[in-house]
């Protein structure tokens, strides 16, 4: 019976683990990205910037394996019967923010748009508050397993700043079409725009989600 | 032995067989309808545990239900048992939230009708009172126990998984005290009528552990309650996990815990003991409905979760079953005995 006991509490510890890991995980992308395309803004694609991107493709990588992992033992283990489709969904939504940072940086990497400086404020003002929306994210998805009361309050930050997120891709676009660089360049840096201010939008909708999932969580 | 002793017991451990089938999902119904225990595990530790209750500590009640009326042949007790048995069957077949407790409540009655004994009313008015009792107090703990776990969880930032496994934990924990209190209280319901006519003797068991011939008699109707469990409970668990109302894992434990106390606090001779030695009040050791008792719990959470998803319809049709379960159990039963007494010439009591 004592063995029985430690051998469930060290199973559980041990997943616990990996979920915090997991949103460890999302984190780090998040503040490897940001950094990334400062280093892409100022020194184009240098050893600098390639190593921060497969630095994002192993951070990518790694969260794949632990997502993977803590599916499987969710279910093999017949954990959170009642609330298991819903962890899943949310642990798979926090792995395509993720994998959307990665994605974005291999982009810089492949396309190396051409960026005029004028621009660069207001593409890291755009990458900052991405960013600070996956940050609270994170920090909400964390609450979720830990703190109900505290869930609220990072959504209501990534509701806020996925607004401002908004405004701020919509002023550069329209500062973007409104210049004298060719079109394609245009479009090009609309896309990478898009791309970024993307990932504001999928934390939204995971805060959406997390909400209810918080409703149904409390006893 | 008489053969025919285990020939006029079989209502009694039919009535075992069907306590264990309908009564005991009850511990463990909400726990495997959320999917949080397996129902192998259910079974094997409600047997056990419910053997263990009405053997050590399953007097107390019984002793009430003598109170009321001591079945003195048996033929008596064989067909107060059936009729106790047949009311429930068609209590079932009404969708009745019915209980065990009550129906042999009113078969004794009607053997007291019947045999001419005069019924004890202070006895019957504690029985009765304790039918209204129950559910509101199973209700009360629920309330109290549910707003007590939200304020821990609340506190405590326990991760989702650690919880998930503590609840587990004390779902099995008090599943198996709930099993224990379930035997406890209700063998007197199974056996009780059994006890003045029983020819059973104690017996001694190696290792000096010795059973009195109470003991023998309620082993013998726990193990019927246990094969009830084990053969014929799977359905009816279903049926209490998921169809009185959508619960969590913790509202689950909360039901259990509540319904487990409220059985234990009428089957406990020692908390008795010590409550009048302290001259505090003490519930009477009645044999209970852990249906009803589930009833009050699930209603006391879904009180204390604002009363959007109640179903106040089955408060009524409970009482409906407070007075038609045991008037039916009393007919079914006086008929019963006028035919096993005129027809198959047996004594069905001792004047």
């Amino acid at each position: 019976m004592f063995h029985i006991a430690v051998s469930l509490f060290s199973k559980t510890k041990s997943l616990e683990n990996k979920i915090d890991l997991f949103h460890d995980k999302l984190l780090d992308a998040s503040m490897t990205f940001k950094k990334a395309v400062r280093v892409y803004l100022t020194e184009q694609r240098s050893d600098e910037y390639r190593k921060l991107s497969k630095q994002i493709k192993q951070i990518e990588h790694d969260a794949d394996n632990l997502r993977r992992d803590i599916e499987n033992r969710l279910y093999s283990q017949n954990l959170l019967p009642d609330l298991r489709a819903d962890v899943l969904h949310l642990v798979e939504n926090l792995d395509k923010v993720i994998n959307h940072f990665d994605e974005v940086t291999y982009k810089f990497f492949i396309e190396r748009p051409d960026i005029p400086e004028e621009y660069h404020g207001r593409i890291n003002e755009l990458c900052d508050q991405t960013a600070e929306c996956a940050e609270n994210m994170a920090k909400a998805s964390r609450a979720f397993f830990r703190d109900l009361s505290s869930v609220r309050d990072y959504s209501q930050k990534v509701y806020f700043i996925e607004h401002e997120s908004d405004l701020s891709s919509g002023r550069l676009r329209t500062a973007i079409f409104d210049s004298d660089i060719p079109l394609a360049n245009k479009l090009q840096l609309s896309n990478f725009i898009n791309d970024i201010a993307d990932i504001a939008d999928i934390a939204e909708d995971f805060i959406d989600e997390l909400l209810i999932f918080t409703i149904k969580r409390d006893i | 032995m008489d053969l025919s002793f285990f020939l006029f017991l079989s209502s009694g451990l039919f009535l075992g067989w069907s306590l264990g089938a309908s009564d005991a999902s009850n511990v463990f119904g909400t726990a495997v309808g959320t999917k949080m225990v397996k129902f192998r595990t259910a079974a094997i530790i409600s047997s056990i545990f419910v053997i263990l209750g009405a053997v050590f500590a399953g007097s107390g009640a019984s002793q009430t239900l003598g109170t009321l009326g001591a079945v003195n042949t048996l033929p008596g007790a064989f067909m107060t048992a059936l009729a106790a048995a047949l009311t429930i069957y068609w209590m079932v077949k009404l969708s009745m939230p019915i209980s065990t407790s009550q129906a042999i409540v009113g078969a004794i009655i009607g053997w007291n009708f019947f045999a001419g004994k005069e019924t004890d009313i202070a006895v019957l008015g504690k029985i009765v009172s304790t039918w209204v009792v129950c559910p509101l107090l199973s209700g009360i703990l629920a309330i109290l126990l549910y707003q007590g776990v939200k304020a821990a969880i609340r506190h405590s930032h326990l991760h989702l998984i650690r919880q998930d496994c503590y609840t587990r934990i004390g779902l099995i924990l008090a599943g198996a005290f709930g099993a224990y209190a379930l035997g406890a209280n209700n063998i007197a319901n199974v056996m009780g009528v059994f006890v003045t006519s029983s020819p059973l003797h104690g017996v001694i068991l190696p290792g000096g552990f010795s059973l009195s011939a109470v003991q023998v008699l309620f082993l013998i109707g726990g193990i019927a309650i246990s094969i009830g469990v084990a053969t014929y409970s799977h359905r009816v668990i279903n049926t209490v996990g998921n169809g009185i109302m959508k619960m969590s894992p913790v509202m689950a434990l909360v039901v259990v815990i509540s319904q487990s106390l409220v059985l234990f606090l009428f089957a406990s001779q020692s908390l008795q003991h010590f409550l009048l030695s302290h001259n505090l009040p003490a519930l009477p050791l009645v044999p209970v409905s852990s249906s009803q008792a589930v009833i009050g719990a699930v209603m006391g959470i879904g009180i204390a979760k604002g009363g959007r998803e109640l179903n106040w319809g089955i408060l009524g049709r409970i009482g409906l079953s407070w007075i038609a379960t045991p008037i039916i159990a009393a007919l079914v039963c006086y008929i019963s005995l006028f035919f096993l007494q005129n027809v198959f010439n047996q004594t069905v009591f001792l004047s």
